[in-house]
């Protein structure tokens, strides 16, 4: 088996004297999708602040491609190929859909060819922030402001990719799309680790998944295993199963 | 003509105290800094102009950039040294800092520079338009010093504009105000852009500081009132943005010019903290109504 992308080990974080996260470890191979699941408050955003840097944590390591990144600072992250896509999109307001994107590059250089040709690719493949390019952000409907917070991240050209909540408060036909455009974006080389409050969509999207349970991990395993386990249905998708039934 | 001309004087007056707005607006805006020592950078810059001419014999305008980048390094190592230990206190920590900080420089000015008036004379001075010798009909003065500082004024506030709209690091500014956490997780260093922001505001205030030079008085102890124009300002037009700021100070100057004619010159900052109060009770969103963003 090759060497993961990104293995967390053993992380223990929080905020201040609360800790969140009990010797969490998870890992995402390379080219892979792998969805981390679990309720509200289970931790999830805080392992996800953690793996970008704007947490340190207490102990356990964050390494990318062996390199240790823990407690780089999210500066020295992102520039490792790290980007965290935060939960609620968080544009730019004010600022028009193409200098949210030129954003997701600062670091890079906004001139550069690479980053214009990279600028031109987003805007292909999300067509409606082409034709709201010089709008300002925060007119866009939310599905196509997670189109951006999502074109904002690949700016920075990451080798993986972070989503939090890719999902939340969105149009189910929305959500199709931009699952799908998450595949194609993967198929073209790009790791991603998505968290994802609607399991149905997480296990579907992804091809490994971690379950999150008040700051431990409780199970990982393949989407596929996961979704046939009767503690995953019965603790997560027990709701829907009724519904569809 | 009398009003026509008390209203060109508002106007020149009014792009000089844009220039002087400016930086203060922005350090506000996008710190939520209320920087105290604004008017005592504008202070120091006048200085700077003044003594650049009477002893290297440097003309104030051109000596603008120069003011400009002095007092961007002082601010910048102000804000990155001092400023930024208190940057995630609540407002007044902040103000009580820069409150201490503006005692501290307005008195090391009395000091070195005594409390004399001052004023750069320049030699020959630039005279006056008479506009009426161009267009018989209309029977006004232009003083070519105000206009010339009121233009220079005006291209300072529009590189500002051109900073923050067109330039990588401006768009960085104005991603640090909107939002903090998300333009962290995009790689920004905010302490950096802090302390450019925090610089870039004390440039603007050097700038305007020799801008003023050959016009105003210069004293230690006209700090607070420039301040307090920089603050009448922000409210008038909104805070922490460029139109707005603009928009404020010619607003001020305009309003000023016809209160001195009414009531006094020695009335005329009575007239703008009155305004400043009646603005906070009835419309305190700023005369243009919007919340700005540079």
């Amino acid at each position: 088996m090759s060497q993961p992308l990104l293995s967390v080990e053993t992380i223990n974080a929080g905020y201040g004297l609360v800790s969140v996260l009990h010797d969490v470890s998870i890992s995402v191979m390379p080219g892979e999708i792998v969805c981390l699941i679990g309720s509200n408050g289970a931790g999830k955003t805080t392992l996800l602040r953690t793996i970008s840097g704007v947490l340190t944590p207490a102990s356990g390591s964050v390494r990318l491609d062996g390199a240790d990144l823990t407690g780089a600072g999210t500066k020295a992250i992102v520039r490792a190929g790290i980007v965290h896509v935060p939960e609620g999109r968080r544009l730019f307001a004010g600022l028009s859909v193409r200098e949210n994107l030129l954003m997701g590059a600062y670091l890079r250089g906004a001139g550069t060819p690479e980053v214009r040709r990279d600028l031109d690719r987003v805007l292909a493949t999300f067509p409606r922030l082409a034709e709201r390019a010089s709008q300002d952000a925060s007119t866009l409907s939310g599905g196509e402001q997670q189109m951006c917070a999502i074109g904002r991240g690949l700016m920075a050209a990451p080798r993986l990719l972070m989503i939090d909540e890719l999902s939340l408060g969105l149009a189910p036909k929305v959500v199709d799309e931009l699952v799908e455009t998450l595949a194609a974006i993967n198929k073209s080389g790009t790791a991603i680790l998505v968290v994802e409050q609607d399991v149905a969509t997480a296990l579907a999207l992804a091809q490994r998944g971690f379950v999150l349970d008040t700051g431990r991990i409780v199970a990982s395993d393949s989407t596929r295993a996961l979704a046939e386990s009767p503690e995953i249905q019965k603790a997560y998708l027990g709701a829907e199963l009724e519904l569809a039934g | 003509m009398l009003a026509l001309q008390i209203l060109v004087n508002g106007i020149l007056l009014g792009g000089i105290y844009a220039s002087i707005a400016g930086g203060f607006s922005l350090v506000w805006g996008v710190l939520n800094v209320i920087n105290i020592l604004h008017g005592s950078f504008v202070v120091l810059g006048a200085y700077m102009a003044f003594f650049a001419y009477t002893l290297l014999g440097i003309h104030p305008y051109l000596f603008v950039p120069i003011a400009a980048l002095l007092l961007f390094a002082i601010g910048l190592a102000v804000q990155y040294a001092i400023v930024n230990r208190v940057i995630d206190a609540p407002v007044l920590v902040s103000l009580t800092l820069t409150f201490g900080l503006t005692l501290f420089l307005d008195n090391v000015m009395l000091n070195a520079f005594k409390a004399d008036f001052r004023k750069v004379n320049l030699r020959p001075p630039l005279g006056i338009i008479d506009v009426s010798d161009y267009l018989p009909a209309i029977d006004i003065i232009v003083p070519v010093d105000r206009l010339a500082s009121m233009a220079f004024a005006i291209l300072l506030v529009a590189l500002l504009y051109w900073l923050l709209r067109r330039t990588s690091i401006g768009r960085a500014i104005v991603a640090v105000r909107m939002d903090r956490y998300a333009a962290s997780l995009m790689g920004v260093d905010t302490r950096i852009i802090f302390a450019v922001t925090f610089g870039i505001g004390a440039a603007m205030a050097g700038a305007a500081g020799a801008l003023l030079s050959p016009i105003f008085p210069i004293s230690p102890l006209a700090s607070t009132a420039y301040l307090g124009k920089a603050f009448v300002i922000c409210i008038l037009g909104g805070l922490g943005s460029v139109t707005g700021v603009l928009v404020g100070g010619v607003a001020l100057g305009v309003l000023e010019s016809f209160g001195a004619y009414i009531f006094g010159p020695e009335h005329s900052l009575t007239l703008s903290f009155t305004l400043l109060i009646l603005l906070l009770i009835f419309r305190p969103t700023g005369l243009l109504g919007k919340r700005g963003f540079i």
